[in-house]
C-alpha cells in the first residue's frame, strides 16, 4: 500500500462524515496497520470537537430580550393574511374549537418556526400529533402525566410502550408543563404537553432517531429553542413537582 | 416541508438562538453578533420570497447573516482586528461544572479561531459547529464544494498547529467524546 494513499481531504471528509462508503471501508482497514495515518486522522477529529465543544454551547444563551423584542415586533408586522395553523403537524390545541378564544399570540410564531427548525435540521421528523386524551393509550399517558415524578420508567396499559417523564416546568403563563419521552419498537418520541383548562395538552413532539440512550444534539436544541421560546422556568425540583402533581389528585 | 414559504418572519423568532451562535462564532462580540442577528432578520423579512420551499432555513439565514458581516468587514477595514481580546475571552466561557481544565483548552480554541483568516474560519464554524454538509456549505459560501474542502482542511490545520493538536497524545481521549 502506498503511504499517502489517502491525502488531507479524504481523511477530514471521513472525520466529517462525508466520505464514499467504499473509500471510507479502504481507509479504516488501512487505518488498522498504519498508525501514520491515524495520527493524521486524529488531528480533523480533534480540531473538529475542540471547535465544536468550545461553540455549540452558546446556543442555550439567552437572547438578549431586546432583541427578542425587536424580531418578534418585526414578525408581527410582517405577518402574512393566510392562516397557518389549521395545516401545521403541531397541532397545540386540540380543543380549539370547542374553547372559542383565539390562540394566545405568542403560540403562533412559535407552531411556524418549530416547523422550520425541525425540517432545517433533518434527521428526525415531527410526530404527529398524538391524541393525548381520547384513545386507551391516550388515557394511560394522561393518568401517568398526572401521577409520574420525573425520571422513572413506566410502562403504559398493555401496549409495551415506555414513559419516562424527563422534567416538569412552568411556562409563562404560569402552566404546568412536562417533558415526556415514549419509546415504542425502538422509535422514541420526545414531546411537551402543558395543563391547561384541565387536560394535557401536547404542545411539542419530536421523533427522534436515538443513539443509546440520549437525545440527538439536533433534537436537544430544539426543544430548547421551544422551550426558550415559551419562556420556560428552571425544571421543578422533586418537592415542587410533588406538590405540583399531588393537585390533581 | 409543509408550507416551507409560509411565514418566514414567524419562524426567525425560534431561530434566534441559532442565528445568534453563528453570529458569536464569526464575529466574536455579543453586541456586534446582536446588531448582525437584527439586521439579518430584516433582510431575511423583506427577502422572504426568495426563501426555497424544501431547502434548509438555516443555510438560507446564515447566508444573509454571512454576507452582511463580510459586508461589514469590507466597511470596517480600518479597524485593526482582534483589539479587543478581553471580550473574545468571555465569548465562550465554559459554564457551571466545566473543570478548569477545560476551560483552559477552551480559551485557546477561541484564540486561535480568531486567529484564522476570516475565509478559514467561516467554513469551520459552518461545518464543525452548525453541522452543515460540505455541499450546504458550498451553497451558504457561494463557493465549489472543491473550495470549501480545501479551505475547510487548512482551517483544520492551522487551528491543530495553533492549538498544539498532533493527533499524538490526546486522541483516544478525544475520539470518543462526543462533543455535542
Amino acid at each position: 500500500m502506498k503511504k499517502h494513499e489517502f491525502d488531507d481531504e479524504t481523511l477530514m471528509a471521513y472525520a466529517d462524515g462525508e466520505l464514499d462508503d467504499e473509500t471510507a471501508a479502504g481507509l479504516e482497514a488501512a487505518l488498522e496497520a498504519d498508525e501514520a495515518l491515524a495520527t493524521r486522522l486524529a488531528v480533523f477529529l480533534d480540531s473538529r470537537a475542540a471547535v465544536a465543544s468550545a461553540l455549540k454551547p452558546l446556543i442555550h444563551e439567552p437572547v438578549p430580550e431586546a432583541l427578542l423584542t425587536s424580531v418578534r415586533h418585526m414578525a408581527e408586522k410582517a405577518k402574512p393574511v393566510e392562516d397557518v395553523r389549521a395545516r401545521n403537524v403541531i397541532a397545540f390545541r386540540q380543543k380549539q374549537a370547542a374553547l372559542k378564544q383565539p390562540l394566545r399570540s405568542w403560540l403562533i410564531p412559535v407552531a411556524a418556526s418549530l416547523l422550520a427548525v425541525v425540517a432545517g435540521l433533518g434527521g428526525f421528523m415531527l410526530g404527529r400529533e398524538i391524541g393525548v386524551t381520547g384513545s386507551d393509550a391516550g388515557a394511560a399517558l394522561t393518568a401517568a402525566l398526572d401521577r409520574e415524578v420525573s425520571g422513572s420508567d413506566v410502562t403504559l396499559g398493555s401496549s409495551g410502550e415506555t414513559l419516562r417523564v424527563v422534567a416538569s416546568f412552568r411556562d409563562e403563563h404560569g402552566d404546568l408543563c412536562r417533558e415526556y419521552e415514549r419509546r415504542h419498537h425502538g422509535v422514541s418520541t420526545v414531546s411537551i404537553a402543558c395543563r391547561e383548562a384541565g387536560t394535557w395538552v401536547t404542545r411539542l413532539a419530536l421523533s427522534a432517531p436515538r443513539a443509546e440512550g440520549y437525545t440527538t444534539a439536533s433534537a436537544q436544541e430544539t426543544i430548547d429553542a421551544y422551550l426558550a421560546s415559551i419562556h420556560a422556568g428552571a425544571p421543578l425540583t422533586p418537592e415542587e413537582e410533588r406538590e405540583a402533581l399531588a393537585t390533581f389528585r | 416541508m409543509t408550507n416551507d414559504t409560509l411565514n418566514v418572519p414567524e419562524r426567525l423568532v425560534a431561530f434566534l438562538p441559532n442565528l445568534r451562535r453563528f453570529a458569536i462564532s464569526l464575529c466574536h462580540s455579543r453586541e456586534l453578533a446582536d446588531d448582525l442577528v437584527q439586521s439579518t432578520c430584516e433582510r431575511a423579512i423583506a427577502a422572504a420570497d426568495t426563501f426555497v420551499a424544501g431547502t434548509r432555513f438555516d443555510a438560507w439565514l446564515f447566508r444573509i447573516l454571512r454576507n452582511l458581516w463580510i459586508d461589514h468587514l469590507r466597511r470596517a477595514r480600518t479597524a485593526g482586528p482582534q483589539e479587543d481580546l478581553e471580550e473574545a475571552r468571555e465569548v465562550s466561557t465554559p459554564s457551571g461544572e466545566a473543570a478548569s481544565e477545560a476551560r483552559m483548552t477552551l480559551l485557546e480554541v477561541t484564540e486561535a479561531l480568531q486567529k484564522l483568516p476570516e475565509e478559514q474560519r467561516e467554513v469551520l464554524v459552518l461545518v464543525c459547529v452548525e453541522e452543515l454538509s460540505y455541499r450546504d456549505t458550498a451553497e451558504v459560501l457561494s463557493i465549489p464544494i472543491g473550495t470549501v474542502m480545501s479551505r475547510l482542511a487548512r482551517a483544520r490545520k492551522n487551528l491543530a498547529e495553533l492549538m498544539g493538536i498532533s493527533g499524538e497524545e490526546k486522541r483516544s481521549s478525544n475520539m470518543k467524546g462526543d462533543v455535542a
